[in-house]
Formats: structure tokens, C-alpha cells, sequence
């Protein structure tokens, strides 16, 4: 770490993860742990059509079984109860957590089976008899924007949820005085975070005290208030329980078609009811895909390799119905530029509806997609001109005095030192040792590669998409709080109001309280109270926790040192600006010995309001609901805005080596170097990180929700959804630089989404440096082993190479 | 996704037996792998049950069978719809029976169906292979009722 500004007790040491005891030793509590005495189960049916008309529905011989008490379908739940909240405002495309009418993907729930155990539930599923009408269909995203496309939803007159170009500069005018052009159509594949733990959900009514309790597997924003009003209730009737583990996430456990589901279940049935989705009811109907997106990219640059100004048209496939994924052609608006120094861009953000299962958030909320189209465009531009790519790359990227820098879509980034981090990194990695490897593999007959990628984390969370692609939505905040109790014996506890899936929020509350409290973090308990207790919070998403529930514990750590002190000042009668807090107690400064101890103030505040100020509340308890850093204005009518307050930096530098013959990658040698502030804990911003970059490499070359023809789904469990294991991530190298953010408190950006960032962006471009002397290129992830040997086969058999054994 | 099947088998007997076999729904119930029941619903229209297994899915279909275009005893249509559990199906093949120089009859027959829902999503790879294997079985087990031979 070069340049650490502050030295701190406790935030950056390399303290242990206080959540992994427990899950190391297998005492997680997950939503499928939660025993609710009389649980009945959901199984589900599902349409086998990409689009169909649900002709009819015959329950009779499922509710005949014994141990079934109920099926349930589409009309009757849409008859008492709200769609689910759309994103967009499209009013005509309404979402329910069963088809009515018409089911709209292969996959889609039509009908809910309740039974003893889950087993029958699945038993009694097979015997509801569904009768269908086939209807045209849409997989295609450029296909669904022809005029004569058959629409998703009929009733909106599109499939088009969103288009909007925003033209942040003088796009124009640099397109038109900068010598060159260069265009490139690029594509993201639909794949998605695909958690062990499927989607878990239990809910309880309790008609006397009018109060449904819900225990789920959630990282879902506004998923009390969502739930509560798509059932009809008031949200202070609906009481989410935060303290259950989440098995994984990273983004896609959002649950609430799952959640209206049992809730109305419940409240009809008068018993508690779950549902936990089995891998192909996770795979298929889920709601839990990706981003796929199709790129067209311009780049105007000059002869020097200068970008001037770029044109991004991105389609986006969302799927069948409009969820929050749109919004994840929002997100990237906020570094639209990557780390480059382009000055104006011309941004088309279109999604589209097609007969495929929905989208929903996936690590980085579109970024990802973003970066690796800049990161192909720029080494284009380096090959258009034989320049070297790491060259062109350090001549476009924002230098280190420029910060903070404006970018043209409206978003000031925070602070960086790109030059260094990547100098750190060659220098770690021997560059020139590492470019004379590749030559060696080269001659030896193998295609070998360097892969590069230069990308940026927007962290901190703010929601400013909302505003910017949905003009009825005008939503500034997107707090998270934190509230600290002391009681009367001394112990403190502090809260934290949202479900963690693995991301050691506990942890990073204990240290940031301890820190500022200036006492052993293990000393503070972190609990997670109900959704009627809670204060504002937001969930982990768009790493924003580090900044945000970080944020929120300082501040409210902060406010119970300035009671403390306020305390103390009035008992042992100096002025406030003489008393000083260390470690748990306060004195006088001038008069060190005249000092009250913690136990000492604990007492005055809890037990002797005599001895307390004027008009101050007995008790320690403080609360702080912290308002995301630069945030908080509406996007001006041209699109600009600031989406995020932090910018986290990564450099990825790998050598890739590919045999010929099979077309198989392997990565020789991975190295990262990662610069994400000041760091809170390096056990959890190491575990994001490699974590981040293994889910890179599934994007890259291995996981996609693959489609036939004629609608089927065709990766639906993991053996045709590759997932990376132990033999493809290989050891990574993690190189850290510290550039403290400036809006935050102790100078830390957010890390959630580390490694993925730039991961599939690096793989991209080894796999590209490898296939250079054969002249050819791919511009399409995944890059499937099946697609690389044709290939590569295909290039060799076009320059004459021999091949094989002959 | 589409399947294609096709193929040739020959019987040392003359066509107008293995005609017949081929109309018997009692032949045929005992020949079609995994057929739980099959019902006459009509003139030559039929109601199947089966139970399968493919890669890691098993369950049931429920389908019919209609036989069309019939010319005794050379041409015969065969048309399926279906759904179930692993999915749904149809197609449709045309078998024809002709008798060779040596007085064997010889049984063409090719078509081609569309498979869709859970089967095809997670058996996709095996497919062709489960499907010539069930053509297979049918007509190892066809065989061996008509010509009595293992």
C-alpha cells in the first residue's frame, strides 16, 4: 500500500471474518432452517412453450391425492393481488407470480401445488392437467425490434421497454474532426450468478394479529415494501425477518414473485407455506438470468491512438417480462468512459421483451458487459495502428493530478491512480519476462496470449438510474443506517437492517464501531432486527455496503462519542472542548486524572438522569440513516447525473496459453492489481475479489443460458451450465494500491463486485492476443471451447497450417 | 428441439402379419418402451401413457397417437402429440413395408418431431442418442413378438 493517509486500530488489519465461524463449521442459518411448526410445500408447474395461451386448467385429479390441500393458478391470485413492481414505467406489462391467461416463456410458472412435503407437492404437480394454444414466439433481440416481431405483451404495442439516446458533448463535432473511425459489434451472453442455494422462501399469516412473517433468501431492495403492496397490505403488516443467511446471491436473489406467492398462499390457506425452488425451477423460471447484451460501438480517435468520442448503441434481451433489469443499462451511465479520457459520447440504451426467463441484477448491475465492450474497442483502436495495447491504453487513460475528474455523462470520478497501479502489476508480474513466456509458447507451436483490461467498479450504490430511465421516478436516497445501543450493563450493540449473502457485513460493522469507539470490535454484537424495527436500509447492492452501512455505522458511532463526551463534560464540569474521549472513557485534558470510565458513563445514562445535561435523553442509543455521498439531484433533462460516488480500479494482466488442436484455454499465470480505497477488512475484499474473478471466468468462457430454436432453454442444470471449478480458476495474484476516496470516511470504495469487473474484458483480450497470428478474432462471450476450435480450425485450414495427425 | 428418425429393418415374413402387428394396440403397448397404457379413443386414434427416464429428469407423458393415410398393408402415418412432466413432443413418421426378392418383408420409416420443456433443456445432449435407442428397443421388442425370435 503506498500512500495510507491515516493509521487506524483495527480498519485494514487483517482481522479474522467473525461470520465464517459459523459457516465454516456448518451452523448457518439458512431459510431452510427456519422450522415454522405446521409448514406445508410448494411445487410449481410450468409452461413447456416459449408462448402460449393457457386454454385450460384441470386441478381435479391433483386435489384428489391425499396430503394436497390446494392448487392454485394464475386468475385467482391476480384476482387478489397487485402486479409486481416494474422498474420502467410500463404499465402494460404486467408481472405476476403466475401466468394469467397467457405464459410468456418455456419455464414460466402457471400453476402452484400445496401438499404435506414438497415431494407430494412435485407428485400432485404431475397429475394438474394444463391444456395450451401455442402462440408465435421471440428469442432474438433484433428480431422482437422488427416491425413485424411477435409482441411479448400485446397490450403495450412493442416490445421496446426502453430506448433512449443521450448525447453527453460535441459527439458530432469530434466524430467529425478526428482522422479515424473504427466500428465493432460486440456481444455479451446471458449468463447470470447461479448460487448453491436456490431461491428459499417461508411465510406465516397470522390472521389475529393480521401479520405475515416472512423468512427468505433475499438481497432485494424495497422487498417488504414490494411485498406488502402487491398482496394489498399495509407494510407494517408484512415483517421480514433479516436474521437468515443467504447462500449466495450476487444480485439475483430478489424473490418477490416467489414471496407474493406464498404469502397470498398463507393468508388463504391459514398455514405457514414454502417454497424453495428446486435447480431446474431455479435455472428455468427463477427470474434470475443476466444481462445478454449486443454492442455497437464507434470510436472517433486520432493518429496518436486518442479517443475523442465513442457511440454505444447497447440492446439489451431482458426477457419476458420488465423487472429491475432494464436498469442495468442505467448503472453504466455512471462510467460510461471507463478510465478513459473521452470526451463525448452518444449512448442508445435499448431493452427489449422476447420469450425467454426473465432478467434480474447480476453482480455489477450491466457494468461488466460495458467494460469489456470499451476494453474490445480500445485494442482495436491499439491494432488499427499497431500500437501497442498497453500503450494505448495508458495514453487514454485519466491521469492521477486530474482527479476529481468529470466525465461527460455527469459523474464526477472520486479519485485514482491508474498509471501506478498498472506499473505495480508489470512490475510484479515481470512483464517482459511474462511477453517473452508467450513468444516461447508461440514457437513452440501452442497459441498463447496476454490478456489486458483496465476497468472501473462504481460503488457506494445510488439508485440514480431510476430517475434517469424512468422520468415518474423521482427517487434522490438510497440510505442505509445503522443504530447502537449500550445498555445498562455496558455491552454494545449495533444493527444493521438487511439480509447479508456472505459479504461480512457483521464484520464490517464490528470493526467500523470499534474503530471509532476506539475499542475492541469484538466487543460489539451486530444483530439485524426485523423489517418493522428497522431503520431506512437499502440491501447490499452496487457495492455500496463498505461506503454506505460503513458510513452509517462511523456516523452513529460518532453520535455516541458526542453524548459520551457531552456527558462526561457536564459531570466532571470542564468545557466541552476540553473533554476528551479515548477508548471507552473521557477526561479533561488539561487535568487528565479528573476522567469518568465507561462503565462510569454507562451508569450516569442509564440510571442517574440527575447527573445528566439538560434536556438530553437518557439511555445510550444513536441512530444515524446515512445519505449516499454526492448523491442527491435529480438528472438534468440531458441525461447527466451522478450515479455513483466511488470508483474502484482494477488491472488485469494474464498469460493464456490454447492448444491449437482442442481449442482449450488455460490461464498460465493471473495477476490483478485492485485499488479499492482504504481497505476495511483485507480477508473479505481478498475473498470479493478472487471470487469475483472466478465468476468472470464462468462469463467469459463457460456459463450461458443457452437457447434452441424453438424456446427451450437448454442449459437448465449444471451439467450443461458449466460453471468454473477448482481446474479452471487458476491461483490469482493480487496486487492492492490505495488512492483514499475522498467522500468517504475512512477512505474506502466499495469491493462487491471486484475481479468481475475486468475479468471477462481480460480473458477476452488473451484469447484475442493468442488468435492475432492466425488473423482472426472473437467478439462474442462466451468463448465456448467448441467455438474457439472451429476456429482456430477453420483459420489454420485458411493459411494452409498443417493440423492434427495426419 | 428437432429430432430426426429414420431407418430400415427387416423381417423374414411376409408383410401382411407384420401389418396387422403393427394395428394391434396389445402389440404395440408391449413394444413401445416404457408404455404404461394405451387406450383406443377412436378409429386409429389411441391414448398413451408412458414413463421415461432421460439424463437426470424422469416422469410421465400423456399423449395420442393417431394413424393416417393408411394403405393396407404398405403406407402407414403416424402422428404424436403429447406433453407431460419431462416435456412435450410431437412428430409424426411415415412407415412403409415392402417385400424384398427373398419374400422378407422390409419396414422403412422416417420422420422427424419437435421436443420441448424440461426434456430438452436438460437431456439436450443425449437426445439423438435416447431417441435411436427407444427406436431401437421398439424394435427389438417388435421383433421378438412377431417372429417369436429373441
Amino acid at each position: 500500500m503506498s500512500e495510507a493517509p491515516r493509521t487506524f486500530r483495527f480498519v485494514s488489519s487483517d482481522r479474522r471474518v467473525r461470520e465464517d465461524r459459523r459457516f465454516v463449521v456448518g451452523k448457518g442459518r439458512f431459510a431452510a432452517d427456519i422450522a415454522v411448526p405446521g409448514l406445508r410445500h410448494v411445487a410449481l408447474v410450468t409452461c413447456p412453450y416459449p408462448a402460449a395461451r393457457i386454454v385450460g386448467i384441470d386441478k381435479t385429479a391433483a386435489l384428489a391425492m391425499p396430503g394436497v390441500h390446494y392448487v392454485l393458478d394464475g386468475r385467482e391470485l391476480a384476482a387478489a393481488t397487485l402486479p409486481l413492481a416494474a422498474g420502467l414505467d410500463t404499465p402494460h406489462v404486467p408481472r405476476r407470480p403466475l401466468a394469467v391467461d397467457i405464459a410468456r416463456y418455456a419455464g414460466e410458472w402457471v400453476v402452484a401445488v400445496v401438499a404435506d412435503t414438497r415431494a407430494l407437492a412435485e407428485d400432485a404437480a404431475e397429475r394438474v392437467k394444463i391444456s395450451y394454444e401455442r402462440l408465435p414466439f421471440v428469442l432474438d433481440a433484433e428480431d422482437a425490434l422488427k416491425s413485424d416481431a411477435p409482441l411479448v405483451h400485446a397490450g403495450h404495442g412493442s416490445n421496446v421497454l426502453l430506448d433512449r439516446t443521450f448525447v453527453w458533448g460535441e459527439v458530432e463535432r469530434d466524430f467529425a474532426e478526428s482522422p479515424r473511425h473504427l466500428s465493432l459489434r460486440v456481444k455479451w451472453g446471458r449468463s447470470s450468478t447461479v448460487p448453491i442455494e436456490t431461491f428459499a422462501v417461508a411465510a406465516s399469516w397470522d390472521p389475529w394479529r393480521e401479520m405475515l412473517d416472512v423468512w427468505a433468501s433475499i438481497q432485494m431492495p424495497k422487498y417488504p415494501d414490494q411485498t406488502a403492496t402487491a398482496l394489498k397490505l399495509p407494510a407494517s403488516s408484512v415483517r421480514v425477518h433479516y436474521d437468515v443467511d443467504v447462500g449466495g446471491s450476487y444480485g439475483v436473489k430478489r424473490g418477490i414473485k416467489h414471496t407474493v406467492l406464498v404469502g397470498y398462499l398463507t393468508k388463504r390457506l391459514g398455514f405457514p407455506v414454502r417454497l424453495i425452488e428446486d435447480r431446474l425451477e431455479n435455472m428455468r423460471g427463477g427470474d434470475a438470468h443476466g444481462p445478454e447484451r449486443l454492442f455497437d460501438v464507434d470510436v472517433a480517435f486520432d493518429d496518436t491512438g486518442v479517443i475523442r468520442s465513442m457511440r454505444m448503441r447497447a440492446l439489451d434481451n431482458v426477457g419476458a417480462y420488465a423487472g429491475r433489469s432494464p436498469f442495468q443499462l442505467g448503472k453504466p451511465v455512471g462510467a460510461i468512459v471507463g478510465p478513459y479520457r473521452i470526451r463525448s459520447v452518444q449512448y442508445r440504451a435499448i431493452a427489449v421483451t422476447s420469450n425467454k426467463t426473465v432478467q434480474e441484477a447480476v453482480r455489477a448491475f450491466g457494468q461488466s458487459p460495458t467494460n469489456y465492450a470499451i476494453e474490445r474497442i480500445i485494442e482495436e483502436v491499439a491494432n488499427s495502428l499497431g500500437l501497442d495495447r498497453l500503450e494505448a491504453r495508458r495514453r487514454n487513460l485519466i491521469r492521477k493530478e486530474e482527479f476529481p475528474y468529470l466525465i461527460p455523462s455527469g459523474s464526477t470520478y472520486d479519485s485514482g491512480d491508474y498509471h501506478t497501479v498498472i506499473d505495480k502489476v508489470l512490475a510484479h508480474a515481470d512483464y517482459g519476462a511474462l511477453v517473452a513466456e508467450r513468444d516461447r509458447l508461440r514457437a513452440g507451436g501452442m497459441l498463447a496470449g496476454i490478456g489486458l483490461a483496465t476497468c472501473l467498479e462504481p460503488s457506494g450504490g445510488n439508485s440514480s438510474f431510476e430517475p434517469l430511465l424512468n422520468p415518474k421516478n423521482t427517487t434522490t436516497t438510497w440510505m442505509d443506517s445503522c443504530r447502537i445501543s449500550v445498555d445498562a450493563t455496558g455491552a454494545i450493540t449495533a444493527t444493521m437492517h438487511t439480509a447479508s449473502a456472505g459479504q461480512g457485513h457483521e464484520t464490517l460493522v464490528g470493526t467500523v464501531v470499534g474503530e471509532t469507539l476506539e475499542l475492541d470490535p469484538e466487543r460489539i454484537r451486530v444483530v439485524r432486527p426485523d423489517s418493522l424495527s428497522a431503520l431506512p436500509s437499502n440491501s447490499p447492492v452496487g457495492s455500496r455496503m463498505a461506503v454506505m452501512l460503513g458510513g452509517a455505522a462511523f456516523h452513529a458511532a460518532r453520535k455516541l462519542r458526542e453524548k459520551l463526551v457531552a456527558i462526561a463534560s457536564h459531570d466532571l464540569g470542564v468545557p466541552l472542548e476540553r473533554a476528551h474521549y479515548r477508548e471507552g472513557g473521557v477526561f479533561d485534558r488539561d487535568a487528565p486524572e479528573r476522567r469518568l470510565g465507561w462503565m462510569d458513563l454507562v451508569t450516569v445514562a442509564h440510571r442517574n438522569f440527575h447527573k445528566l445535561p439538560p434536556d438530553m435523553e437518557p439511555g445510550l442509543s444513536v441512530s444515524h440513516v446515512m445519505q449516499v455521498p454526492t448523491g442527491g439531484a435529480l438528472p438534468t433533462a440531458d441525461g447527466r447525473v451522478q450515479m455513483y460516488p466511488c470508483f474502484s480500479f482494477e488491472f488485469h494482466l494474464i498469460l493464456m496459453a490454447i492448444d491449437p488442436e482442442l481449442g482449450k484455454p488455460e490461464i498460465r499465470r493471473y495477476v490483478v492489481g485492485h485499488d479499492c480505497g482504504t481497505v476495511i477488512n483485507p480477508k473479505i475484499v481478498h475473498g470479493m475479489t478472487m471470487g469475483g474473478i472466478a465468476h468472470g471466468i464462468g462469463a467469459a468462457l463457460y456459463e450461458e443460458f443457452a437457447y434452441d430454436d424453438e424456446g427451450q432453454l437448454l442449459a437448465q442444470s449444471f451439467m450443461d451450465y458449466l460453471l468454473p471449478s477448482s481446474h479452471e480458476v487458476p491461483p490469482v495474484e493480487i496486487v492492492h494500491h490505495v488512492t483514499p476516496s475522498p467522500h468517504t470516511v475512512f477512505g474506502q470504495k466499495g469491493s462487491g463486485e471486484s475481479g468481475y469487473l475486468g475479468a471477462p474484458a481480460a480473458i477476452a483480450s488473451a484469447i484475442n492476443d493468442a488468435l492475432k497470428p492466425l488473423g482472426i478474432s472473437v467478439n462474442t462471450l462466451p468463448i465456448k471451447v467448441s467455438l474457439l476450435g472451429d476456429m482456430i480450425a477453420a483459420a489454420r485450414e485458411k493459411i494452409g497450417e498443417p493440423q492434427g495427425v495426419e | 428441439m428437432k429430432l430426426d428418425i429414420g431407418g430400415e429393418e427387416t423381417f423374414p415374413m411376409a408383410a401382411e402379419p407384420l401389418w396387422t402387428a403393427l394395428n394391434d394396440p396389445a402389440v404395440l403397448k408391449k413394444c413401445i418402451p416404457g408404455c404404461q397404457d394405451m387406450i383406443a379413443v377412436g378409429d386409429d386414434r389411441y391414448k398413451l401413457i408412458l414413463a421415461l427416464r432421460v439424463a437426470s429428469v424422469g416422469g410421465t407423458f400423456e399423449g395420442e397417437i393417431v394413424l393416417s393415410d393408411k394403405i393396407a398393408p404398405a403406407r402407414c402415418r403416424v402422428s404424436v402429440t403429447g406433453s407431460g412432466t419431462l416435456g412435450h413432443g410431437e412428430g409424426s413418421a411415415t412407415f412403409s413395408l415392402a417385400s424384398d426378392a427373398n419374400g422378407a418383408a422390409i419396414m422403412r420409416y422416417a420422420g422427424e418431431g419437435e421436443i420441448g420443456g424440461l426434456v430438452a433443456g436438460v437431456g439436450q445432449r443425449v437426445l439423438k442418442g435416447v431417441a435411436k435407442h427407444l427406436v431401437g428397443q421398439f424394435f427389438k421388442a417388435f421383433r421378438r413378438e412377431v417372429t417369436g425370435v429373441v
